[in-house]
């Protein structure tokens, strides 16, 4: 452990922060500002050895930012950060090689081919080429082989990280003529063209056919299942429970809730839902079940009413929150539409969290 | 600077070289319109000009100008616009070192360089059957030449918000360079203040240096008297100095101005 008194007690301030041994990434009480402007506020995590984390939030929450300064591009302007107990900005020669970083966006040269990309990138690149060994014992396709000339071999190599992310066929086109989805694919390429420990991935499949999002969920899974520690910002709530085991959600610069997916799942709790015709319906119009006020969302003309019931006895809860939900319905003459029952999803802790905030 | 780093520069620079070949607007302003304008510039009926046939004083000292375009112009917008496609930024968060980005550049601008100065050289030797006397000299100008226009592009870059203001941020650079490099005349026939101006920037010692490597000949001022090969040397030392104060500007620039990755919001 490299600071463990500071993320003790930062973990008292944010729950998140608890250390352990095998911890490969530490993020203890995190700000950064950009002039006036915070972007993130004292956020604290660590992420052990062959986890996924996925950092979840809005636009301009911090995930970016965060990823960031953990890719040593921008020195925290407080706080503590470590990537495999190295410091980002000061052993950055020691850290690169050890680390992919897969950028949001753009870092291509649209004149090269796709292959040339690659071979660029990985005659800059120590280990490219190091075999990554995945599940089911398959290797990097071209990777490491007794076969044939060192020439041979090097082309191997590129076109095993192609065909990693589905691209072999694209090895002769410029990258400027790659859909936005295709670039996204060589960029995933590059992040693991030297078998990283830590892969960094800021919104991987944003872009994507909804194939090559599975076929990037896979090279990620292989990934985490060989050892790589993989941090992860999406969008897409699919992909983090998919392919996370643990989570924060940010917004505004803060994490708001965290801790493995089906934990973060359980407390959206149960939902009753139903559709109200009309959009004039305003909170005062409506009950409270269980002592719980209903949310309410206006759209096609018509109002859709959500209470949410947490708790370990959501369901017996929700049960009994139906009866008096039936009666001042009889009571008013209005029809519950699309009425259901259902448990909690992660869109709704994540609405929840962007709601209430 | 590690192997590594040599090594790193090594592939940036064939990769950039790659790129020029590759783009018909860089082949164009980075390869070919230096050429037209030796062209253009030695086909100006002059007599003899410090002791020398006029068009041969003009080759000899254009490579001096071709530096705008091979390194500056070209750095200016290879800069400009990588930073602006985020490919800056990918380089900074992979292996290279920031030594190893700049060097690669700096690497590639120099053998655009030294191509278009041996063509000029060929050239010279062909139609004028005047064979260059002090190679390492003019070699030391282009290194040293390079060296400084590739750090002013480095800093120039870091005032140009995009790729298109490229073309009018390095203007300036590109009119006074044309007006006051000894290209066609020697420094110190322009009017006084402006002699001393002249004598100053980092364009003349290139043009001067390169012209008395080539012609073994004192073309510091407006003598053109032959010198020995020492000679050479010891009157080339205050050149040599002024660039060298010049690489330091230049490294404080683009310490100062230099960008890898656009501005935030």
């Amino acid at each position: 452990m490299i600071f463990p008194m500071r993320t003790r007690q930062l973990a008292d301030a944010t729950g998140t922060g608890t250390t352990g041994p095998e911890d490969v990434i530490e993020v203890g009480g995190l700000r950064q500002k950009y002039g006036d402007f915070e972007a993130v506020r004292g956020i604290s995590f660590t992420v052990p050895r062959g986890e996924v984390f996925a950092l979840l939030g809005t636009n301009g929450a911090g995930k970016t930012t965060t990823m960031e300064v953990l890719e040593g591009y921008a020195p925290a302007t407080d706080g503590t950060v470590r990537v495999l107990g190295l410091d980002p900005i000061r052993q950055h020669r020691e850290l690169r090689p050890r680390v992919g970083i897969m950028l949001q966006e753009g870092g291509f040269l649209g004149d090269l081919t796709v292959a040339e990309t690659v071979d660029l990138w990985k005659g800059l690149s120590r280990d490219a080429g190091r075999p990554v060994t995945m599940s089911g014992s398959t290797e990097l396709p071209g990777g490491f082989t007794l076969l044939g000339s060192r020439i041979r071999r090097v082309d191997r190599v590129t076109m095993g990280a192609l065909e990693l992310v589905g691209l072999e066929k694209k090895a002769r086109v410029r990258v400027k003529q790659l859909s936005g989805g295709q670039k996204r694919r060589l960029d995933l390429a590059l992040a693991v063209l030297a078998a990283p420990e830590v892969l960094f991935l800021d919104e991987p499949t944003t872009g994507m056919d909804p194939e090559a999002r599975r076929t990037t969920w896979k090279v990620v899974e292989d990934l985490r299942d060989a050892g790589t520690t993989v941090l992860l910002t999406t969008h897409y709530l699919e992909e983090a429970e998919r392919l996370a085991d643990r989570l924060a959600i940010m917004h505004e610069g803060r994490i708001h809730t965290h801790g493995a997916v089906e934990e973060v799942v359980a407390t959206s709790g149960d939902m009753i839902a139903f559709r109200l015709p009309g959009t004039s319906w305003t909170f005062g119009d409506l009950p409270v079940l269980d002592g719980v006020a209903p949310a309410l969302t206006y759209a096609s003309g018509g109002t859709e009413v959500g209470y949410t019931l947490s708790g370990s006895d959501a369901g017996t809860r929700a049960h009994a929150a139906l009866r008096p939900l039936l009666a001042w319905a009889d009571t008013r003459g209005e029809t519950l539409e699309r009425l259901a029952v259902r448990r909690g999803t992660l869109e709704d802790v994540f609405m929840r969290v962007v709601g209430e905030a | 600077m590690t192997k590594t780093d040599v090594l790193h520069a090594v592939r940036l620079a064939r990769l950039d070289l790659t790129l020029v070949g590759r783009n018909t607007t860089v082949l164009f302003n980075v390869m070919l319109m230096p050429l037209l304008l030796a062209a253009l510039y030695s086909s100006f009926p002059t007599g003899d000009v410090a002791g020398v046939e006029g068009k041969v004083f003009v080759l000899t000292g254009v490579p001096g100008l071709m530096l705008a375009f091979a390194v500056f112009i070209n750095l200016v917008n290879a800069f400009t616009s990588r930073r602006e496609e985020l490919v800056l930024k990918r380089l900074r968060g992979g292996q290279p070192s920031a030594v190893a980005v700049m060097a690669g550049s700096g690497l590639g601008a120099l053998a655009v360089f030294l191509f278009q100065a041996l063509l000029i050289g060929i050239w010279v030797n062909r139609f004028e059957d005047v064979l260059p006397v002090n190679v390492p000299l003019m070699v030391l100008a282009a290194v040293l030449g390079v060296a400084v226009f590739g750090l002013l592009a480095a800093a120039f870059s870091g005032m140009t918000p995009n790729a298109e203001m490229a073309q009018i941020t390095v203007l300036p650079v590109l009119l006074v360079m044309m007006v006051a490099a000894p290209v066609a005349f020697p420094a110190d026939a322009l009017p006084g203040p402006l002699a001393v101006v002249s004598n100053l920037l980092p364009v003349t010692p290139i043009v001067e240096m390169m012209r008395t490597g080539f012609l073994g000949a004192d073309h510091f001022g407006d003598g053109g008297e032959k010198l020995t090969m020492a000679g050479q040397w010891t009157a080339a030392l205050p050149s040599i100095g002024i660039l060298l104060v010049w690489v330091v500007i230049g490294a404080l620039l683009a310490r100062w101005l230099f960008r890898w990755e656009p501005r935030h919001g």
